[in-house]
């Protein structure tokens, strides 16, 4: 059993698996998560849910997690060197789930027509979208995390157990911490049910073994069984133990709430790597089988290069060889290096070959400079700054320490605008109107993620992420509420492009150049730009420079626009005192987010979608600079330690040029010297996305950056591939 | 010292090494037959049918704040700045202003050439120009006058003189199907180049006909006007004519 045939085997099953959930599930703008369907004669039958079809508190959750473990399908691929795959999301099984608004157990009816009105995403009931420190999990094993939970247990339910909520108030002095008591409960449930998993699947894997003939794939199945019988309780030991406890791991945190989150994975396997090589039970082939083994079943989030806590670079031969297994997966991944001045240069070079070799859009790259300067700034040391890393979509967060709302928290700036735009009749008071609804927007957002805050422990406790924190376990309490060492809370600003251009239009067509009024702008936009004078205004403010042109009115405004979201959030907290940083990012949304706006002075239509992140919009240079985007996008970046991510498209042409490596490390370096902090990249052959966008069937393996998550480009919806084929085409050089 | 520009391009990845901001100087003499820029011709700002009009005045601090922008990326990538057209030697002054300004900032200067100018043009560049991107497009005198509607007794003056200044050379053939590439006119052109010293590149550029769409943008007649680029048959048999070593190489 070679592993290139391995490998070139459970791909094909891979891409058999997206096309069997396409067809079921339908499209969806997503992550591909790993996840696969369940058996046909599957039937989930949760033991806890009210008339209405919800649950919440961790007893509620614990029992329902517990159930699904038990019953779990057990996945078996005897060319896999990892048993299991996951096939639900229980977050998600509650009746009325919506990805834009969580199911929420208390009433915030009190917030919702000021988080309507500036079009919102709150964050409340949100899960998960910070980081786990695995190392604890691997130290203790699910044996060692039960003991620890239970005599967590035992403490709190002792009468002299204090508890003290974030805002420094004493509860329960004297009494046992009953909400502690029902915590711990619910975690020992959640491993329970993790364990039982885990040995089912070994189980499945000793049936399986029974029935192979082939020697090689038995001997790889007993394996597999072993392992999983080990590791059920005890902490892993070999490299393949350990990449089967976090494939564990993983899959059991998706199946609890869609986790993703990674962490520093060179220096996670390192230890056993090399414990291994030195016993003489494990070569570099193998090394690499394991990790891409553990990438092929989840594309969580993972981080490789990079300085230390310490500062000292963290390249070891196994970022390579992650690097190098991410390289021959043909399937969506999610791997960042981490650019620095102290970095092994020939990492970054290899990743960037991968890249413009493979063409899916992986690794991606994040810039350690103005991350560490920018956390810096929002109060912390430079060590912890640089133990903050690339575990999310857009996000950074410090493994095990940190409780954020990451990517789940927006402010649809270009409704903000909208708001302010109607009310206004010059330029200056459109940009204090702006400034004042872009407070109150921040102001209702802020009481949100306090709502969330004080109550998301009672919806839907982080059973499976408090596990791998330092402290909630320890202190009984969720890490949403006093369980988590630091809490530093995301607030992403949504839609820049389209409100800095829009603002540079009227700058530049109404106040500078008098091509035409303020007033006659804003009945042609109220009128959606609509007949021949609509055109004709239209077709004048869309000629306006652009935000990423370079040195436009509409670039003076994307800074400014910076400054404001800067001014409102970073260095503010929430009226409860919790730690706000800013970033600006719109994840999958743009369409979301479109869809609330009506025209803007920028030429864009009614429902039209939004810009992407921090990017310009297509067509934001005649002649599509990467490098004027790269500037552009540094400009605005908030700097407080989250990110404000570039997302790259590099055409085919610069790709197969011979200084291409050179060129794409020399715009990914020179964006990070400007200030910029993440560079999700894709390499494209428009061509190939053109046809695949006319018949998805024709390149099932075709995988895109869509934003943070890489996808199968034929998984998403029609109306989102035209968004990523627009951004393509026209934003290729 | 002001100039006429008729674009700049950032991010460009072709005219010369790394990432490059070309500023394109509108006017050429020459009216080469393949031309795929035809609104970089007449030295005077000219307006498209559309409405638009190509060629601004621009001044050198104009155009020096343009190509600062993207300093870091030269710096990264060993890019800088290209001075083409039209013929950047046609706005002699201007050009010389401009690649002195940016020299002195430490960019890297590319000039792409017609070579078509005086010697002292091309000399006083000399010191700020660090690598001169040199078309070499037939080697017949009459063929070339035919082609380009002037001499090349001048241009292959200046190339030599050039390269026995020292200077950094890439040598470009702009070759189109049926006009300038036959069998005898890339031994011809290979002939020359070999005896040149300092040629550190020698690169073929395909004729391709996007540039028709803009002669009907413009109101201007192409004196070529074939629609299909040049084929890979073409660009394989060019190749192998100009480059005899690779394509010994590749068998």
């Amino acid at each position: 059993m070679d592993y290139a045939s391995r490998m070139e085997r459970l791909t094909a099953r891979k891409i058999e698996q997206t096309r069997a959930k396409l067809d079921k599930l339908g499209a969806r703008d997503e992550d591909d998560y790993g996840l696969v369907l369940p058996p046909a004669s599957f039937k989930v039958d949760l033991p806890v849910r009210d008339a209405t079809g919800q649950w919440s508190g961790p007893r509620a959750w614990a029992a329902n997690f517990r159930w699904l473990m038990e019953n779990h399908p057990c996945y078996i691929d005897p060319d896999d060197a990892i048993a299991g795959r996951w096939m639900f999301m229980l977050s998600r099984m509650r009746l009325g789930y919506q990805l834009s608004r969580s199911n929420f157990a208390f009433d915030y009816s009190h917030l919702e027509p000021l988080q309507k009105k500036y079009d919102i995403t709150t964050g409340i009931g949100k899960d998960a979208h910070f980081a786990p420190d695995y190392q604890i999990g691997l130290d203790l094993g699910w044996g060692g995390l039960l003991e620890k939970v239970r005599a967590a247990r035992r403490k709190h339910s002792a009468p002299t157990a204090l508890s003290v909520l974030p805002q420094g108030r004493a509860q329960g002095a004297a009494l046992a911490d009953p909400y502690a008591v029902e915590l711990l409960d619910a975690e020992e449930q959640a491993i329970l049910g993790v364990m039982a998993w885990t040995r089912r699947l070994a189980a499945a894997a000793d049936d399986r073994a029974m029935s192979e003939d082939d020697p090689g794939r038995r001997a790889n199945l007993e394996e597999m069984a072993r392992v999983c019988y080990k590791i059920a309780e005890a902490p892993p030991e070999t490299m393949r133990e350990v990449v089967q406890w976090l494939a564990i791991f993983n899959m059991a945190s998706r199946t609890y709430n869609r986790d993703g989150a990674g962490g520093q994975l060179d220096e996670l396997l390192r230890p056993y790597y090399e414990r291994d090589k030195a016993a003489g039970i494990l070569n570099d082939d193998d090394a690499e089988f394991y990790v891409f083994c553990l990438l092929l079943n989840d594309p969580h989030y993972y981080q490789i290069g990079g300085p230390s806590a310490d500062g000292h670079d963290q390249t070891s031969p196994l970022s390579y060889i992650i690097l190098e297994a991410a390289g021959k997966l043909k399937a969506s991944c999610n791997l960042t290096i981490r650019v620095w001045d102290g970095m092994d240069r020939r990492l970054f070079r290899r990743g960037v070959e991968i890249l413009l070799a493979n063409r899916q859009g992986c690794p991606r790259f994040s810039g350690d400079k103005a991350l560490v300067e920018g956390f810096m700034h929002s109060g912390y040391s430079a060590e912890l700054a640089r133990r903050r890393i690339a575990v999310g979509c857009n996000w950074m967060s410090l493994p095990g320490l940190e409780y954020t709302l990451n990517d789940v928290v927006k402010i649809n700036i270009a409704k903000v605008f909208e708001v302010a735009f109607a009310e206004s009749s010059s330029l200056e008071e459109l940009e204090a109107n702006y400034l004042k609804h872009f407070r109150a927007a921040v102001d209702v957002t802020a009481r949100g993620i306090d709502f969330h805050l004080a109550h998301q422990y009672l919806n839907e406790p982080e059973l499976l992420l408090n596990l791998l924190s330092h402290g909630p376990i320890e202190k009984g309490m969720d890490v949403s509420h006093g369980g988590a060492t630091y809490y530093n809370m995301a607030i992403d600003g949504a839609g820049l492009a389209v409100v800095a251009d829009s603002f540079g239009a009227i700058e530049e067509r109404v106040v500078k150049e008098k091509a035409l009024s303020f007033a006659e702008l804003k009945a042609a936009v109220a009128a959606n730009f609509a007949g021949e004078d609509g055109a004709r205004i239209r077709a004048l403010v869309e000629s306006a420079g652009h935000y990423g042109a370079g040195g436009t009115a509409a670039d003076r405004w994307a800074v400014r626009l910076t400054e404001i979201l800067n001014a409102e959030i970073a260095g503010r907290t929430t009226p409860d005192g919790f730690k706000l940083i800013p970033g600006w990012f719109t994840w999958a949304d743009t369409l979301r987010f479109g869809k609330a706006v009506g025209a803007t002075p920028n030429g864009r239509l009614a429902g039209e979608p939004i810009s992407h992140g921090a990017n310009p919009l297509p067509g934001f240079r005649k002649d599509g600079a990467l490098t004027a985007m790269a500037a552009a996008i540094a400009s605005v970046q908030p700097g407080y330690g989250n990110t404000a991510p570039w997302q790259l498209e590099v055409d085919i042409g610069l790709a197969n040029d011979a200084d291409a490596v050179e060129k794409v490390m020399a715009l990914i370096e020179g964006h990070f010297a400007l200030g910029g902090t993440l560079v999700n990249i894709n390499v494209v052959d428009a061509g190939k996305i053109l046809e695949a966008h006319k018949d998805p069937s024709k390149y099932p393996d075709l995988v895109v950056r869509v934003t943070g998550f890489t996808a199968y480009f034929n998984s998403l919806s029609p109306a989102f591939r035209q968004l990523v084929v627009k951004r393509l085409i026209k934003e290729a050089v | 010292m002001d100039g006429l520009v008729f674009d700049i391009k950032r991010g460009v990845t072709k005219d010369g090494p790394g990432l490059r901001t070309s500023v394109f100087l509108k006017g050429c003499p020459l009216r080469c037959a393949w031309c795929h820029n035809p609104e970089s011709q007449s030295p005077l700002p000219q307006r498209a049918t559309t409405g638009e009009v190509c060629g601004k005045q621009m001044s050198v601090d104009d155009v020096m704040a343009e190509v600062r922008r993207d300093a870091v990326f030269y710096k990264a990538s060993g890019g800088g700045l290209t001075i083409t057209g039209g013929e950047p030697l046609a706005q002699p002054e201007f050009a010389a202003a401009l690649a002195a300004a940016a020299a002195g900032e430490g960019i890297h200067v590319a000039i792409d050439t017609s070579g078509f100018a005086q010697w002292k043009t091309l000399e006083q560049l000399l010191p700020s120009v660090s690598l001169w991107l040199f078309d070499l497009k037939c080697m017949d005198a009459a063929k070339h006058r035919e082609l380009t509607g002037v001499d090349n007794a001048q241009i292959l003056d200046n190339l030599m003189r050039l390269d026995a200044a020292g200077a950094r050379l890439w040598i470009r053939c702009p070759l189109a199907p049926g006009l300038n590439d036959t069998d005898a006119d890339l031994a011809a052109l290979r002939g020359f180049i070999a005896g040149l010293r300092n040629i550190e590149k020698t690169e073929i550029c395909p004729y391709h006909s996007l540039g028709l769409e803009k002669y009907a943008k413009f109101g201007m007649e192409p004196r070529y006007s074939r629609r299909e680029g040049a084929s890979d048959e073409d660009k394989a048999r060019w190749e192998a004519l100009l480059f005899p070593e690779k394509a010994s190489r590749n068998i």
